[in-house]
């Protein structure tokens, strides 16, 4: 039960009549019994929540950024019609704005036996998993003076995927694949390509690509096209440890990596190559198998990374080059997402990876920060030197950490989150042009 | 057919608030225990009750009650009326009458007062059971309280008729001192009597008995106990037994200043109303009404819609943090060596592939010297000191050092 703005103020006008009528016992009675009575009748006469039905429908998926919204159908089987205020509860950060989470409110009038449908809008702050909390239903009776409040348990989940703001780079990256696919003879033969088809001669084709033989039981010259080999298998691995977990802007590095692995999982699958996930810290977080989720991997690899959280532990570099391994089976290009620090790197990667690079290609991707480049850049003060020295001291410790690595025959990508996608996605082309994978 | 029928159920309820079966089922333990609770207290107030209750009371057979003496007095003939007014005590008071007094301590000075006025005048007797200071002040002036002792059976040791044929008694309590001639002074110790009687008006006198222990039920029976009571207090054909109560209307009379006489307390009394009085009771009631609503909106307000929900938060660290970290360590420990070291070498760095120098060279004065002078056209000073000189002595040297290899590199990139 709970009283409304209605009834205080009825109580405060009720002041008028007792101090200038009748002052005394009498008046407050004659003034507060019958407001008593009508709270009370107002009560007993509100629509009961507690028998109300509740049933959800709407998006189940959004991207961060985007807009989301839930259906709630109200069912009212009492014969009373239902006034009342529905409050739909999301977690905090299911709303950007505090207008937005004002929004969840609802008020409401359900006829007696009739249903009506509430939509809540919900734009995510977050990656992640948004859970529907509770709803909440205050039920005013048909005076306004009372009120009877329950909570009801409707589950929904909107899965708040990546926001995969790279993709604008996918367009200028496909024409590029198309470049090195073999419609064109410009791609000579070489490792890492199988012959295409047979076409006629255009001039300014190369002449060292003309097939003779076919030209010979052909009337017309015919050249020889070549196209990158495909069905190659690529393993994106995701470095979830505590290097993760550090903000560039104002977003984890995770995120970035998750944005470099999406724009590279759908430019691997437009070339025909299979794309296989795996996000490990200390266990395996998630793992996808690009042959076993079928046509749509993009999709899979999108609602994989959907709940992965930097965990703020040691990456265990033994387990995940374990893990890896048995996830790649077949000669494979494995990009691994992580850090470029110094300790992390030296103890960690570098024992363990000649195991990786002995039968695969490994491809390291770091996130940089921009901060540490502008703190390099900084002058004027003895602050700002200081600044200017410790930044270039990291930079240059990344880059050590990187010839390290280069060392082992590894590809590190170091960039900063705006550019890490397009920079993977290059150094992707770039192997495969080169017949690497 | 008796087959089980299944009640039309709808979907399942996604209710989670409370039934009332929950509800009941949730507060009956802690209703059991209020329960439980009231009950032992009230066991317990009843167990206890025997003390302060009714003691002094001419109608109480509690071992501290008075009932004893009372009906002994009754059966020699003196009617004993309990009263416990104010103004059925001095109304009552005559010469005829004997006026006890159970409780002058608990009056108030008003009352105090109003009970002199009455007493001083009548030709009757008035006898105040165990009066301390303040009261003996008030309803005895020519007597004074001093320091109480143990009750004890004493002797009488004076005068008095009633204390000499009674004898030995359980007296003791407050002792009073006076100056007055005729007081009459009994049952000493130290030589400051527990009771004394002092000559009133005519044939009136005022009887303080410093402890009551003589009246009650139980002690009734000893010493000269119910000899030396019956003799004070039967000495007038009528005897009328004064319990103060709380309800008497003149209880609040007066209000607290009245000790100091008759005029401030009347001024005491006329400012205590006068401000209440002046204002319209219309508006306090008006008020109280208000306060009502106030308390209405707060409930009002309380209650929330909806619990609150709670969330994980992610961690938040900047990437740059340890950068900086190493930053403001330097800054403290003014490692103005590091730092030029550092900023050099990144120097050394960078210049080295835009002079053909391998990196693997950069680090040897032997080869970037050379190649650097050979680069640049003008003379940039020493660059033996610039690029491989020592740690800058102080804060300017280093910030100065900081400008210079910016200086030289950007020659060397235009050059």
């Amino acid at each position: 039960m709970t009283l409304t703005g209605r009834t205080a103020l009825l109580a405060a006008l009720g002041s008028l009549p007792v101090g200038i009528l009748v002052p005394g016992w009498i008046g407050m009675l004659a003034v507060n019994v019958p407001l008593a009575l009508a709270i009370l009748c107002d009560y007993a006469l509100a629509a009961p929540v507690r028998t109300l039905q509740f049933t959800r429908s709407g998006d189940t998926s959004v991207r961060l950024g985007e807009t989301a919204a839930v259906q709630l159908t109200v069912t009212n089987p009492s014969g009373r019609p239902l006034r009342a205020h529905v409050r739909d509860a999301w977690p905090p950060s299911s709303w950007t704005t505090d207008a937005e989470r004002a929004a969840a409110r609802h008020a409401c009038t359900v006829p007696a036996g009739e249903r009506r449908r509430l939509t809540t809008l919900v734009r995510p702050a977050r990656r992640g998993d948004r859970r529907a909390e509770r709803v909440t239903v205050r039920s005013f009776g048909p005076l306004g003076l009372a009120a009877r409040q329950g909570n009801h348990h409707v589950p929904w989940t909107v899965r708040v995927l990546p926001p995969f703001t790279s993709r604008k780079h996918l367009p200028s990256r496909l024409a590029r694949l198309r470049e090195l696919d073999g419609r064109t003879s410009v791609l000579t033969r070489g490792e890492g390509t199988e012959f295409d088809s047979l076409r006629a001669y255009v001039p300014g084709d190369d002449t060292r690509s003309i097939d003779w033989r076919a030209t010979a039981r052909q009337s017309t010259v015919a050249v020889r096209t070549w196209r990158p080999e495909r069905d190659r298998h690529i393993l994106l691995v995701i470095d979830t440890g505590r290097t993760s977990a550090g903000r560039v802007g104002d977003v984890p590095r995770l995120d970035a990596a998750m944005d470099a692995a999406l724009l590279l999982t759908a430019l691997a699958t437009r070339a025909g190559d299979r794309v296989n996930l795996l996000a490990y810290d200390r266990k395996i977080r998630t793992q996808v198998r690009g042959r076993a989720a079928g046509g749509d991997v993009l999709s899979t690899v999108v609602g994989a990374l959907a709940p992965l959280e930097p965990e703020l532990v040691e990456t265990d570099a033994r387990g995940l080059s374990k893990a890896a391994l048995a996830s790649a089976p077949h000669r494979s290009l494995i990009v691994l997402f992580t850090g470029l620090d110094a300790a992390p790197i030296e103890e960690g990667l570098l024992p363990v990876l000649p195991q990786l690079t002995k039968r695969h290609t490994v491809l390291v991707a770091a996130v940089a920060d921009p901060h540490v480049e502008t703190m390099t850049h900084a002058r004027g003060s003895v602050d700002a030197v200081y600044d200017a020295a410790a930044g270039t001291q990291t930079q240059a410790q990344r880059r050590g950490t990187a010839d390290q690595l280069r060392r082992h025959g590894v590809v590190v990508v170091d960039a900063a989150p705006a550019d890490l996608a397009p920079a993977v996605a290059d150094a992707y082309l770039a192997l495969k042009a080169a017949g690497r994978l | 057919m008796t087959g089980t029928t299944t009640a039309p159920t709808g979907p399942p309820t996604t209710s989670v608030s409370r039934t009332p079966r929950q509800i009941w089922r949730r507060v009956q333990g802690l209703l059991l225990a209020v329960l439980v609770l009231v009950v032992a207290g009230i066991t317990l107030a009843a167990v206890n009750s025997d003390g302060g209750h009714g003691r002094l009371d001419p109608r109480s057979t509690d071992p501290y009650g008075s009932r004893a003496v009372a009906e002994l007095l009754k059966d020699r003939g003196v009617p004993v009326d309990v009263v416990t007014t104010l103004d059925d005590a001095t109304g009552a008071a005559g010469p005829d009458t004997t006026l006890l007094v159970a409780g002058p301590n608990v009056l108030t000075p008003y009352q105090r007062l109003r009970l002199r006025e009455a007493t001083d005048g009548s030709t009757g007797r008035t006898v105040l059971l165990a009066p301390g200071a303040p009261a003996v002040d008030l309803l005895a002036p020519t007597a004074n309280a001093a320091r109480s002792v143990p009750v004890a059976a004493r002797p009488a040791v004076c005068d008095l008729p009633a204390a000499r044929s009674a004898g030995t008694a359980d007296m003791g309590g407050i002792r009073y001192s006076t100056d007055v001639r005729e007081a009459t002074s009994c049952y000493p110790h130290d030589g400051l009597p527990s009771l004394l009687v002092l000559p009133g008006h005519g044939t009136g006198d005022t009887v303080l008995l410093g402890s009551p222990d003589i009246l009650y039920n139980d002690r009734l029976d000893q010493q000269g106990n119910a000899s030396l009571a019956l003799q004070l207090l039967g000495s007038r054909p009528h005897l009328v037994w004064y319990l103060p109560s709380l309800t008497d209307p003149s209880a609040t009379e007066g209000g607290p200043a009245g000790e100091d006489g008759d005029d401030s307390s009347d001024e005491g009394v006329e400012g205590e109303s006068g401000f209440i009085g002046l204002i319209p009771s219309g508006w306090l009631w008006g008020t109280l009404q208000l306060a009502l609503a106030a308390v209405l909106a707060a409930i009002w307000r309380a209650r929330r819609l909806g619990p609150l929900v709670t969330e994980r938060l992610p961690v938040a660290i900047r990437a740059s943090e340890s950068t900086e970290g190493r930053a403001r360590l330097y800054r403290k420990a003014n490692a103005r060596d590091r730092a030029a070291a550092t900023l050099r070498s990144a120097t050394r760095v960078r210049i080295a592939p835009l002079l053909g120098v391998s990196p693997r060279d950069a680090e040897s004065p032997e080869v970037l010297l050379p190649a650097l002078s050979a680069r640049l056209t003008t003379p940039a000073g020493d660059l033996t000191a610039l690029l491989f000189g020592r740690a800058p002595a102080d804060d300017a040297a280093l910030v100065r050092l900081t400008t210079q290899l910016d200086a030289l590199e950007r020659e060397v990139r235009t050059s």
